[in-house]
């Protein structure tokens, strides 16, 4: 069916097919529902006018391939909800939909002033529920409403409060519907600790960078003054009004579906990245626990939910947050943004009373209306929910952060009459909401556009003049436009939303220099020492990969050549090194080499790809996945995107089928992405105390794992061929530096100088530990004068850098090849003994952590 | 009446504590019935008091932390305090009826003071059970201290006082089924029928003099810390009730801390790393002080 906007369009562009024909003709808004593209008579709103202008000029081959792009930039950007999670779920990509969601920039500040008085109405609901409790006193609201709410804490009661204390709310997201009038409503509060607002900021960096024509045209409003607002109100907060005052996000850390978010925000902002375990309280005054000691921290971005911030006086779950938070805060030592308690408000059941709370507190109607809600609590919303249960949505009426408060699952296996005796028993507990049809707008599936449903959650932080609200919003989309699910990570997808001007707008970058400049918080100094603990393993899975791939590799290539299987007599030992890096069946050592090979021709595709094998590569590169992702946040971009790769090509492997050639081929390409990693750790990342531990690891892993192999070579399988040399080379990377120095000749003495004693062979155990002896000296100390050598973990690194120097190697081979291997297996057994030692040591000193706390036992 | 109490606890770890951090307790209260004249907290190993504030309930809270590795934690409070007979039995007394519709009324403004402690709370779930267990002592019409007090005498006969019943972590739903339990399960047990039926009560933890007076019996719990509770008689006042030893506490016991439930008041929570598992050991003593000094044990 043509329109007129059809028409006017293939007038003007003169095309032969337009856009709307191309990729629009399938969009048809569903009925009964207002929809942000087309007004009823199918003609494009204003505000849309541009981005359809451009999407035509570009033509829906272009559409498609700049998607394409888009969304590579997603996956490498890591924006997944579980990609720090468990390393052996497929990580989930955000979905983004490439179509932004377009309102008038007159109409957003309608939505804007309306988000504004609600902030500053919670605010002074929740100072007075934590404060005097006039509103109680004066039945404005009902005490049931607090003091039956499982979430209200009498320990987040400020009886001696400051004048000058800082908000409570600082930080407040609302989720919005459209209704088919065409008005917004608000459908949700969130004040405990909103999350979204980094999804929203790359769902703009995403899209812009894919229409970015579009962009430029629509006039669309700026995100970054926004954050630049959250950064000042986080500085200015700081309690101690230090010049540089230490911001960090209160992460729940790598395994918690926020991360991505958390860690994401922490870059942007240049603030830390802590979890509670980095934290403690001394002197009520929060400190965070770094290698070189304990460093202030003023202010925290809180990501937990209150109660899990203080197990002293909280006792959300007994153990997690940071013991004396609560104590330090009351005394004004540092500013958490949300203040404790502040969830209180984002209960379904306030939403019954902000009405009459807005004109009792601010003397003015609402603005920006609610969703009408009902709390059973009342006699008269408890009759008037149960004559109207059909058409009303019931909610738990309270909530937490993070839990879901629609019952869709338990009513759908109610009766009428069950429900209502279900209701009748607790009434207070429930909360009936009328349903709001939102609104339709475009998305792209399958290079068409199709109608989505859409909610935005809208993000507003504290000013100096009350709220600012953020020029843009997290869109989500849903199928239909039935009720939200709670959490923003369970929606279907979610979109950019773009404030479109009346007039250009002037550009602004975080690091804008429009106001003061930002001062940089320096980070590479102070390390966790969790995080030193976790680049120190990453250093390690690094190495294990290495010479994993590199034995698999060895294995492989003779397994797939064309000669005959008994022209690879060194086989039998380079199959046993696979056994002892546990990659396949211990029975593998024993068998006979005949016997050996064509099992092991079969078995090994499946068992080295096995990620459930300890020691397999797949496992291996498993952890060295999750090990980087524990760490996402100081690893360059580059860096990441490699290791991303790497665990996207083991995904997209499959175990079962997978062949020897398969195999090779994917060794091959392992063997030069782990160098990648390893190149780009050396060129890229600064001298940090973080690289140190990451290159302990490297060097403990490298020179344990050339023991082993030149054990199970040279003294389990007393095999000193020359073939079996030359894949010991190859395996340690030194073939060439070998063949460069002796020609042809290969002998034991020349090899084993190569591989263990010569300092100048960065692949040399002599090289290992004498760059571990050397990162060991520059750890920092504790103690004043404490000298070099009353350390532990460096008597040990001296001692074996010693032992190497005092090695030589011509006897040793002599000796072996007089067939008397000990003198050689002493040497091996020496070492392998002692690199674990030193590790340790290390580990004890500096990264051991002092274990989870416990809560006393009542008295 | 004038007692010096001394209340110590000990921790003992297994292994070394490297941080502790508590929150305690302990002060006793002052109210129009009682005086506090002095009152000490000793901690072993030495550790700074860092903080001291005032719960919503008017309780003292104090906060201390240890950050030197230790092996055991030592707590004594002293205090010396006055107690003055209650003024109990009030002469004439409101209807329960007209008390719960004090708490429950429409019209502000509200005694706040009292709604604090008309809902379920942590360690207080309410239920049909045991509005059904607390029911028959309120007939309709009944004055809200008959009715509370013979509440608190049936409660008394009905339960056993057994240590072995109960832990500081049973539910209140296990102490009403077996019938049995200590002081902490009486009060709790009589906080939810009260706040079933519509009342406000709230948790009351305190101490019993040690030594009864010649000729009477020595009361039960006088070696721990005890607790009871106290109901709202409307119009601003509350009855203290003890339903472990049946009576309306007068001058023999002495209030430390008063909240929803035991949670509010437990006397010393802490938060420690590293100790591995350990033990606690309490002594109360509440010594009567007489004009003349007597000898203190």
């Amino acid at each position: 069916m043509p329109s007129q906007a059809q028409t006017n369009s293939q007038a003007m562009a003169g095309l032969p097919e337009t856009v709307e024909q191309q990729l629009l003709s399938t969009y048809v808004p569903p009925a009964g529902a207002y929809d942000e593209l087309y007004d009823a008579q199918r003609v494009a709103r204003a505000p849309w006018l541009a981005l359809l202008e451009q999407v035509e000029r570009l033509g829906g081959a272009e559409v498609e391939r700049r998607w394409t792009q888009s969304q590579r930039l997603i996956r490498e950007n890591g924006i997944a909800y579980n990609a720090f999670g468990d390393a052996d779920a497929r990580p989930r990509p955000w979905a983004l939909d490439p179509v932004p969601l377009l309102i008038a920039e007159a109409e957003w500040r309608g939505i804007s002033a309306g988000l504004t008085q609600r902030a500053k109405l919670l605010e002074l609901v929740l100072q007075d529920l934590y404060g005097p409790q006039e509103l109680l006193r004066s039945g404005l609201l009902p005490p049931a409403l607090v003091y039956g709410h499982p979430g209200y804490r009498i320990a987040l009661h400020q009886t001696d409060r400051l004048p000058t204390a800082a908000p409570m709310l600082q930080y407040y997201a609302a989720d919005l519907g459209r209704a088919p009038d065409g008005k917004w409503w608000v459908l949700a509060d969130r004040t405990e600790a909103p999350s979204g607002v980094g999804f929203a900021l790359e769902n703009r960096v995403v899209t812009s960078r894919m229409l970015p024509e579009a962009f430029r045209d629509s006039q669309v409003q700026r995100l970054a003054p926004f954050f630049q607002q959250l950064q000042t109100m986080l500085r200015n907060h700081a309690p101690t009004h230090r010049h540089n005052p230490s911001i960090a996000i209160l992460s729940q850390g790598v395994g918690h579906p926020n991360y991505f978010e958390d860690a994401y925000l922490a870059r942007y902002l240049g603030c830390l990245l802590v979890e509670s375990g980095d934290l403690t309280v001394r002197d009520h005054k929060v400190w965070m626990k770094t290698l070189d000691g304990l460093m202030p921290i003023d202010v925290l971005l809180r990501r937990p939910n209150s109660e899990l911030c203080d197990p002293l006086e909280l006792r959300g779950d007994g153990i997690s947050g940071v013991a004396g938070l609560l104590q330090a805060e009351r005394a004004g030592a540092v500013l958490l943004a949300n203040r404790c308690g502040s969830g209180l408000v984002e209960s379904p059941v306030f939403m019954a009373f902000i009405p009459r709370l807005c004109q009792a507190l601010l003397g003015e109607p609402l603005k920006l209306p609610g969703v009408a809600s009902w709390w059973c609590g009342e006699a008269v919303s408890l009759d008037f929910v149960l004559a109207n249960l059909d058409r009303l949505v019931l909610k738990k009426a309270y909530r937490s952060r993070g839990e879901e408060s629609l019952l869709v699952h338990q009513l759908q296996l109610l009766s009428r009459e069950q429900l209502i005796e279900l209701i009748r028993a607790a009434p207070h507990t429930f909360v009936a909401q009328e349903q709001v049809n939102r609104s339709s707008a475009p998305a792209y599936r399958n290079e068409r556009i199709e109608p989505t449903h859409i909610a935005l959650r809208a993000f507003a932080v504290s000013s100096s003049g009350g709220y600012s609200v953020m020029p843009g919003a997290l869109a989500r989309t849903t199928s239909d436009f039935g009720p939200l699910e709670a959490s923003t990570l369970s929606g279907e997808g979610s979109k950019d939303v773009w404030i479109v001007g009346d007039e250009p707008v002037k550009a602004v970058t975080l690091l804008s220099t429009e106001q003061e400049p930002l001062e940089l918080v320096r980070i590479g100094a102070q390390l966790p020492s969790r995080v030193a603990d976790d680049s120190f393993w990453l250093g390690r899975h690094l190495e294990r990969a290495n010479a994993a791939a590199r034995l698999v590799r060895l294995v492989a290539t003779r397994l797939t050549s064309e000669g005959e299987l008994s022209d690879f007599p060194e086989l039998r030992a380079l199959v046993r090194g696979l056994v002892e890096q546990g990659q396949i069946e211990p029975g593998y050592a024993v068998e006979p080499l005949r016997t050996l090979l064509p099992q092991v021709e079969e078995a090994l595709p499946s068992q080295v790809l096995d990620t459930h094998r300890a020691g397999s590569l797949a496992f291996t590169i498993g952890r060295l996945y999750s090990a980087a992702s524990q760490v996402r946040d100081r690893l360059s971009r580059d860096t990441w995107r490699i290791v991303l790769g790497i665990n996207e090509k083991l995904l997209a492997i499959d175990s079962d089928r997978a062949n020897l050639a398969d195999l090779l081929n994917l060794t091959d390409e392992l063997i030069v992405d782990l160098a990648a990693v390893g190149g780009m750790v050396v060129e890229s990342m600064t001298r940090t105390q973080f690289y140190r531990f990451l290159d302990i690891g490297r060097r403990v892993e490298c020179a344990s794992q050339s023991v082993d192999l030149l054990k199970t070579c040279l003294i389990d399988c007393r095999d000193s061929s020359r073939p079996l040399l030359e894949a010991m080379l190859e395996s340690a990377d030194s073939l060439m530096t070998y063949r460069s120095r002796y020609r042809a000749s290969v002998r034991l003495a020349a090899v084993l100088d190569l591989l263990v004693t010569d300092e100048t062979n960065p692949r040399s155990i002599a090289f290992q530990i004498d760059t571990l002896e050397r990162h060991v000296r520059k750890l920092p100390r504790t103690g004043d004068g404490a000298t070099a050598a009353s350390d532990r973990e460096q008597r040990i690194a001296l001692s074996l850098k010693h032992a190497m120097q005092m090695i030589d190697i011509v006897p040793l081979s002599d000796a072996y090849e007089l067939g008397q291997p000990e003198p050689l297996a002493k040497l091996l057994a020496g070492i392998a003994h002692d690199l674990p030692v030193l590790a340790s040591a290390v580990s004890l000193k500096y990264l051991a952590h002092s274990g989870l706390p416990q809560q006393l036992s009542p008295s | 009446m004038r007692y010096r109490i001394r209340h110590t606890t000990k921790y003992a770890y297994d292994d070394p504590v490297a941080v502790c951090h508590n929150l305690v307790r302990l002060a006793p209260r002052t109210s129009a019935r009682q005086t506090v004249n002095s009152y000490r907290l000793v901690v072993s190993p030495d550790a700074m008091l860092i903080g001291e504030r005032t719960d919503l309930f008017g309780n003292r809270v104090q906060y201390f932390s240890i950050d030197e590795s230790h092996h055991g934690l030592s707590l004594t409070a002293i205090s010396e305090v006055g107690v003055e007979p209650s003024s109990e039995p009030q002469a004439k007394s409101l209807t329960w009826e007209s008390v719960r519709a004090q708490i429950h009324s429409a019209a502000a403004p509200l005694p706040l003071a009292a709604c604090r402690f008309a809902y379920a709370s942590p360690h207080v779930p309410l239920n049909d059970k045991v509005r059904e267990y607390a029911a028959p002592s309120f007939t309709p019409g009944r004055s809200i201290l008959e009715a509370a007090k013979d509440f608190t005498a049936r409660l008394h006969n009905d339960f056993d006082y057994d240590p072995r019943a109960t832990t500081v972590s049973t539910p209140i739903s296990v102490a009403l089924e077996q019938r049995a339990g200590v002081c902490q399960d009486f009060a709790h047990v009589q906080i939810a029928g009260l706040r079933a039926m519509g009342l406000a009560a709230r948790y009351v933890s305190g101490y019993l003099r040690t030594l009864p007076p010649p000729g009477k019996e020595r009361l039960v719990g006088a070696d721990a810390s005890h607790a009871w509770l106290s109901v709202y008689v409307g119009d601003g006042a509350w009855v203290d009730l003890d339903p472990t030893n049946n009576c309306v506490p007068g001058t023999d016991h002495v209030t430390v801390a008063i909240g929803r439930d035991y949670g509010d008041v437990c006397p010393i929570q802490g938060v420690f790393v590293g100790g591995g598992s350990h033990t606690m050991s309490v002594s109360v003593d509440v010594a009567p002080l007489t004009a003349k000094p007597t000898t203190t044990p």
